[in-house]
């Protein structure tokens, strides 16, 4: 058997070599209209393998045969074939067009050119993710795709970050997107042993990506079968191409600031407002003045003494950023390379909070024989992660503007931070301010998560038959995750008298993924176009975590847990989880015109009920390009109008493992001595969610592409969420996991690209725009309740807010009022209002989730200058804002500092307003209820992009090939009416993802949207950059 | 082309190969958890779920702290007040209870969680080897339950003086583990004395069951000091003034010579003392002191003490001596101690039991009530009495047993009454649906056969 796989092996060198013996070099240079070189672009010899990119001046050499002819294409311009003839020179200029046909688009297990794609794709290049000031590729392309929902949910580094293909599909199971690095599907659950998520994908060096494909309807993503419900996004990283070598090396730096801040009180207006407060609750004047005399570190004199402390200032910092790049890339006709490093330090806008990553990658191809290709991806990064505390957390910087203005910075008779001694105890100070001071957490203590991910394959393509390649992949996703928190004796008032408090973590993710599968594509009669995919994958995700937990440390000095002398926690926990698929796709296209397809993906998953353990996933599209016609053929002014449909079905499998099965837990000793309970109900039936989507879609192009775009119209229907369903809690379980339920989401999304001047002056405008309507249709069981007013509620759009509806202020005593909305036997509803928020009805007060999302992108050129800016913007969602019944309740409920809006209120009878009486600990007003619910639409300019390409001849002078210059800023402007932080807000403690590994799960992570607490604004950041090619 | 066919059906078969091995790897077992159906396979393992139980009351949900928390706060009338951030201690104090009450939901949720722990031990209860475990775990088990259920009916029903407990609503009685969720799972609230005739008929056997001695687990004296405090609540003086003395007969049982013995201590722990028939145990390493987070000015220092209850102090009480000023704020440090236990059950309550019971009954079972008064006054540092008045014998109960969760239940036993702190002329009753816990918001969503309390 083996000498009968050598012999075509070796027939296939000598053919090889011959052809080599007739090749000749061609060189080139390949521009846009304007003139400019482009780096980058793919130049292939036809229907062969051969290939190389130009370099940044837009140079490219290629040694072909005489007679051959290259295809030379780049995503956003126009694929042309050049036939070589007896030149040996070639200046090749590229016609921009952001829907070209013939653009090859990234698809699972393989690629198909945009003319025959019967599915809904987004395919975004390089340059939309490259050298943006971000630590994860994903915040980059914020409204960029039609459809794709990206939220960052906090200005903290590194933390988790929403991403939403077509609205949310499930209530208590995962919402993000499949991820694909280079055919792998790769490991993005949250492993941070916090209740807020980190985010693995981050791990990812933008500046690697060579595109990303965003699979949104069932026809792209069904051969993704029970993941693929959320959409699945495929990167492929960038790689060599034929070519001397070139190195690229990048440096970028800048300082960025928060986008708003939020306006509290001023010494004087808290003295003021808090002693009416107190005298309303019935204080003494001497005990007004004690108190305030607390709060003012003892100083009697606080009314006089001009201490009036920002302290939100206080936890701000001016963030500083820097990222290092070099690459190299090349190779000859056999054997291509990419080579990258990076390293990138970002300093947050909170104090205490950095991000700082290393990457390297490595891809290596090398065409072994004619027949036999092989190569390898590997990535390696390690990131450095200094984390806060949960937004929920005392020790929060944010929870900071909590703090009274009376109260000096530094605490008078200790001369230090106020907080951190008491000189009459010689202890920190446990009650002074009344509340903890998070700075003291900050200089005093840290939380660094460090990560090193080793993500890589092999891969081999074996041609068995012209036109059928066997290909196998074998890839793996290791993370090791160590986190290590340390906090100060001085932090005793947070952690516990314990003298230092210490933990640990570790965690060794690794996955394992293996693909085979044959790939067929024959032309017959040239009519005929025939596209088979057929394949298995098996993968296993195992996952081992330890940690440790400690205090008693002889000085702050000792960090490590070595020298804590009291082990207060430790543990060591494994989980695993398995998914056997067999997948295959056909696609038919005739003439050109007509287009079928058909795929499907049988799931095996570990995680299902041993009742239901594999899952069938099919999807049929068809389209049909009616350009190609002969009545639309060359019609001037309509130069391009397809329509495509498709109908599949997918599955989301993100819930726990084990979930199916009825289990004891070990962890309930008690004090040494060993105990086990109930931890969960068997649901032997549990299986995947299973969504049917249906997708209409309509692609245009007129006047040779200088205006065109798409319009999709979808309808996803999943049945069978996989719901944490509540019980009664009587049985002794809070929730049942179990296939109950159904939501809805249907939607349109519109993309226009229209290059509206062309010439030495470039300008192109890209705009998309999407609507979601979103609807949880059925539960069979009763609502599902969120941390404040979110729920999954019947009828409802999910996560939406339903509580008390405030009626403003009583005018003669000053209490909040609410509306009953209580219905009475005729359906008349009772507009009636009461002071006791437990008689109020509980009516939908808002929808978290957005109506219309969209991004304007301006593209300028201009000689070798260029601009870029895209304005994102957000429409119809709901924020509460969750801090508000501390800080906007006019100190009924303590003596939390309160923002300006409370200087508003109720004072005496008669008074009309919005703002009830203050009053101490007076209880009025806080009920959550819609005096807390605001407006979140809000636009955005996130990134605007000046950049400045020298002149190549004047970059060979400094034996450069090219040389660019750029400024960038990152939300320089934001335009909406909420009055807090940031509108982009998801408060981490409440919206992360369940970890894995610890069992940890957090089912409501979905429901709660949309809630501000304390949350860090987005930065605004401003850089300057240069990118050197030679 | 036949080389070529070959070839590609070893690819094809190689692929085959691949999957057929893997359909096997579906079958992963949980490494962290066990399966439900292999673990109460033998007699250690009903021992270990027993053991389970204590850990679910050991709970901040329960008595780590929230049950006796709710309890004085919802009672006070101005000796303390609570300026922490939490919201839900914030509404007890001010009497003022949202329907989504965190604390309310978590207790519920917790203590049936702990109720079906127990279930699940007594379903299985004839898997112990000897009779003795089998009679001491069974005792242990109606112990644990009788516990809850008490608290439960007291803290969201009304109080068994207050109209008719054969007709006020209770709490559902679940006394079998749940393994299917069904419609039998959407229960109805017993009524009050239901409830109490359960946990009297538990506790009852439990008092048969339990050895006189079990380490720090429930025994024979736990269970008639719980059974006193349960007819102490009914009204029932002679058979509370029979189960306190019976309680105080534990061998080697006896009041430590000073109070602050009883709550204090020079490291971070703190264990049972001679006084204790029952406490929860917590170390560094299990459970946590609720009451020290919340009480302990060295540790949130929520709960700042007012002139009006150090004013009830007579001169010279040695328990006026647990409290500290910190920048003229006086803070209990009753709950100083890190990871003390926590005392649920302690002959001081029983003395004073049995010396109301006594008095109101007019006997003299076991002591007079006037000795057990003195008794529990001479370890305060106080003169003794020479008459005694009920006034007397229920001050002396308060500051004896202040933060220990007494507060609402003995308002309710005395029909007494208490006001919002920031209105002090307001009068709640003891009969006022603000000193009722609502239903949880999602427990009336979950189960539609539930009834919500009045003012809800």
């Amino acid at each position: 058997m083996r000498k009968n796989y050598l012999l075509p092996l070796m027939g296939s060198l000598l053919v090889a070599t011959t052809a080599v013996g007739q090749t000749r070099a061609v060189s080139g240079r390949v521009t846009d209209a304007g003139g400019s070189g482009l780096p980058g672009v793919t130049v292939l010899e036809k229907g062969t393998s051969n290939g190389t990119s130009t370099g940044t001046d837009g140079s490219f050499t290629l040694s072909v045969p005489a007679g051959a002819t290259l295809v030379i294409s780049s995503i956003g311009f126009e694929t042309q074939s050049v036939l070589v003839g007896n030149r040996t020179n070639l200046p090749v200029t590229l016609r921009s067009n952001a829907t070209e046909l013939g653009e090859a688009v990234v698809v699972g297990y393989g690629s198909q050119s945009k003319a025959d794609l019967t599915g809904s794709v987004v395919q975004l290049g390089s340059k939309e993710v490259a050298n943006v000031a971000l630590p994860s590729f994903e915040q980059a392309i914020q409204g960029k795709a039609a459809g794709v929902f990206i939220e960052s949910g906090s200005g903290k580094l590194g933390q988790g970050i929403r991403v939403r293909v077509r609205g949310v599909s499930s209530i208590s199971g995962d919402n993000q997107p499949l991820y694909v690095v280079d055919g792998i599907p790769v490991v993005s659950d949250n492993l941070s042993s916090t209740s807020a998520a980190t985010n693995p994908i981050s791990d990812i060096n933008p500046n690697d990506i060579a595109s990303i494909s965003i699979l949104k309807d069932a026809a792209a993503s069904a051969i993704y079968g029970s993941r693929a419900t959320n959409g699945v996004v495929l990167i492929t990283t960038k790689r060599g191409q034929q070519g001397g070598t070139r190195f690229t090396v990048g440096y970028q730096t800048g300082r960025s600031e928060p986008t708003r801040k939020r306006e509290f009180l001023n010494a004087e207006e808290y003295r003021t407002l808090l002693t009416e407060a107190l005298q309303n609750f019935g204080s003494s004047a001497a005990s007004i003045d004690a108190r305030l005399t607390r709060y003012a570190a003892g100083q009697a004199d606080y009314a006089t003494n001009g201490v009036d402390t920002n302290w939100q200032n206080e936890t701000f910092q001016k963030g500083r950023f820097s990222q290092y790049d070099i690459s190299a890339s090349g190779g000859n006709e056999k054997t291509k390379f990419f080579f990258s490093g990076q390293y990138s330090d970002n300093n947050g806008i909170l104090v205490g909070n950095r991000y700082q990553r290393i990457n390297t990658r490595f891809n290596l191809d090398n065409q072994a024989t004619d027949r036999l290709k092989l190569g390898l991806n590997i990535g390696l990064s390690r990131s450095d992660n200094q984390r806060l505390p949960n937004d929920n957390a005392f020790s929060s910087p944010m929870q900071i503007v909590a703090l009274a203005p009376i109260t000096p910075f530094i605490d008078p008779r200790s001369g230090l931070l106020s907080g951190v001694l008491d000189p009459s105890t010689g202890q920190p100070n446990s009650t002074y301010p009344f509340y903890y001071n998070p700075l003291i957490s900050v200089r005093n203590g840290n939380y660094l998560t460090t990560s090193y991910r080793v993500l890589g394959n092999a891969y081999a393509q074996f041609r068995l038959l012209p036109g059928l390649m066997f290909n196998s992949q074998l890839g793996t996703d290791i993370i090791n995750q160590d986190e290590n928190q340390f906090l100060g004796r001085v932090t005793a008032r947070n952690t516990g008298p314990t003298n230092g408090f210490g933990f640990n973590a570790a965690t060794t993710s690794a996955r394992v993924v293996v693909n085979n599968f044959l790939a067929f594509d024959k032309v017959l009669n040239e009519l005929h176009t025939l596209d088979f995919t057929l394949g298995t994958s098996y993968e296993a995700t195992q996952i081992k975590s330890n940690s440790v937990t400690g205090s008693q440390f002889a000085s702050d000095s000792y960090k490590t847990l070595v020298s804590a002398a009291q082990i207060t926690a430790g543990a060591t926990n494994q989980t695993e989880n398995t998914l056997v698929s067999y997948f295959g796709r056909a696609s038919y296209n005739y003439a050109g015109k007509y287009l079928a397809g058909l795929s499907a993906r049988l799931d095996g998953s570990s995680r299902f009920g041993v009742n239901k353990r594999y899952g069938f996933f099919p999807a049929a599209s068809a389209g049909w390009l009616i350009s190609e016609e002969s009545f639309l053929k060359d019609n001037a002014v309509l130069s391009m109008l397809k329509i495509r449909g498709s109908i599949g079905r997918t599955g989301n499998q993100g819930f726990a493992n084990f979930a199916s099965r009825a289990l004891y837990s070990g962890t309930s000793g008690y004090v040494g001595i060993p105990g086990q309970r109930p931890l969960q109900l068997a649901s032997p039936d549990l299986t995947w969610e299973t969504t049917t989507q249906t997708d209409v879609g309509l692609e245009y192009g007129f006047l040779q592409g200088r205006i065109s775009g798409e319009v999709d119209l979808y309808l996803k229907k999943t049945t069978g969420l996989a719901l944490s369903q509540p019980v009664p809690g009587t049985s002794g379980f809070a929730t049942l996991f179990k296939n109950v339920g159904n939501m809805e989401n249907r939607g349109i999304e519109l993309s226009l690209t229209t290059r509206n001047i062309e010439g030495p002056f470039n300008w192109t405008t890209s705009v998309n725009a999407a609507r979601n309507r979103n609807r949880v249709t059925k539960l069979d069981g009763p609502p599902i309740l969120g941390n404040f007013l979110n729920r999954a509620q019947e009828g409802q759009p999910l996560g939406v807010f339903v509580g008390p509806e405030y009626a403003g202020v009583d005018p003669a005593n000053g209490n909040a009022l609410y509306y009953l909305n209580t219905t009475d036997t005729n359906g008349n509803l009772n507009r009636s209002t009461t002071a006791n928020s437990n008689e109020a009805e509980l009516v939908p007060l808002g929808n978290p989730n957005p109506t219309w999302t969209g991004g304007l992108t301006n593209t300028f050129s201009f000689k070798g200058f260029d601009l870029t800016a895209t304005l994102v913007g957000v429409f119809g969602n709901k924020v509460f804002d969750g801090g508000a019944q501390f800080y906007s309740t006019g100190f009924n409920n303590g003596p939390d500092n309160q923002t300006r809006d409370q200087l508003n209120r109720w004072q005496k009878p008669g008074d009309i307003t919005n703002v009830p009486r203050a009053e101490y600990f007076g209880g009025n007003g806080i009920a959550l209820s819609s005096q807390f619910v605001r407006n979140g639409s809000y636009g955005r300019l996130r990134t605007a992009t000046l950049g400045y390409n020298i002149p190549v001849a004047v970059a060979q002078r400094a034996k450069l090939q090219s040389a660019r210059v750029f400024v960038q800023g990152l939300n320089l402007l934001t335009f909406t009416d909420y009055k807090g932080w940031d509108p982009e807000v998801s408060t981490d403690y409440l919206a992360g993802n369940s970890n894995p590994t610890t069992g940890v799960t957090n089912t409501q992570g979905n429901i709660n949207q949309g809630i501000d607490f304390y949350t860090a604004p987005q930065p605004r950041t401003y850089t300057i950059g240069v990118t050197l090619g030679f | 082309m036949k080389k070529i066919l070959y070839q590609a059906a070893v690819a094809a078969l190689l692929s085959t190969s691949l999957l057929t091995a893997c359909n096997k790897k579906l079958d992963v077992d949980p490494v962290d958890n066990i399966d439900a159906s292999t673990a109460l396979a033998t007699s250690a393992d009903v021992e270990a779920a027993m053991v389970g139980a204590y850990t679910g009351i050991q709970n901040v949900d329960a008595y780590g702290g929230y049950f006796q928390l709710t309890s004085d706060l919802l009672a006070d009338n101005g000796d303390i007040a609570f300026v922490g951030t939490f919201i839900p201690p914030n509404q007890f104090q001010r009497k003022v209870i949202l329907r989504d009450n965190g604390f309310v939901q978590t207790m519920w949720l917790n203590a049936y969680n702990t109720v079906n722990r127990v279930n699940s031990v007594l379903g299985a209860i004839d898997r112990l080897d000897t009779p003795g475990k089998q009679a001491r775990i069974e005792g242990e088990a109606k112990f644990v339950r009788s516990l809850l259920y008490f608290d439960l009916v007291r803290l969201f029903g009304k109080a068994w003086n207050d109209g008719n407990p054969q007709s006020n609503p209770g709490v559902p009685l679940v006394l079998t583990p749940t393994t299917v969720i069904s419609a039998a799972s959407q229960v109805s609230r017993n009524t009050v004395a239901e409830v109490y005739t359960q946990v009297i008929a538990d506790l009852t056997t439990a008092e048969n069951l339990l050895p006189g001695s079990n380490g720090f687990f429930a025994n024979k004296y736990a269970a008639a000091a719980l059974l006193a405090r349960v007819y102490l609540q009914q009204g029932n003086y002679p058979a509370a003034a029979a189960a306190a003395n019976r309680a105080l007969q534990v061998p080697g049982g006896a009041l430590v010579p000073s109070y602050a013995d009883e709550f204090t201590s020079n490291n971070d722990l703190l264990g049972n003392t001679s006084e204790d028939l029952f406490a929860i145990q917590v170390t560094a390493q299990s459970g946590r002191n609720e009451l020290n987070t919340f009480y302990s000015a060295s540790r949130r220092g929520d709960v700042e003490i007012q002139k009006q209850l150090l004013d009830q102090f007579e001169k010279g009480d040695t328990r006026a001596k647990l409290f500290r000023t910190l920048s003229g704020v006086v803070y209990t440090t009753k709950y100083d101690v890190l990871y003390g236990n926590i005392k649920l059950l302690r002959l001081a309550e029983m003395y004073l039991t049995r010396a109301e019971a006594n008095f109101r009954a007019g006997t003299s079972v076991g002591a007079s009530p006037l000795s057990d008064i003195n008794r529990i006054r001479e370890r305060a540092g106080l003169p003794a009495l020479t008459t005694l008045t009920l006034p007397a014998v229920l001050k002396e109960r308060k500051l004896e047993l202040l933060f220990e969760g007494f507060s609402l239940h003995d308002l309710k036993r005395t029909q007494g009454s208490t006001s919002p702190p920031n209105m002090p002329t307001e009068v709640i009753p003891f009969s006022s649906n603000q000193l009722v816990l609502p239903i949880p918001l999602r427990e009336i969503n979950a189960n539609p056969n539930l009834v919500q309390n009045p003012g809800y």
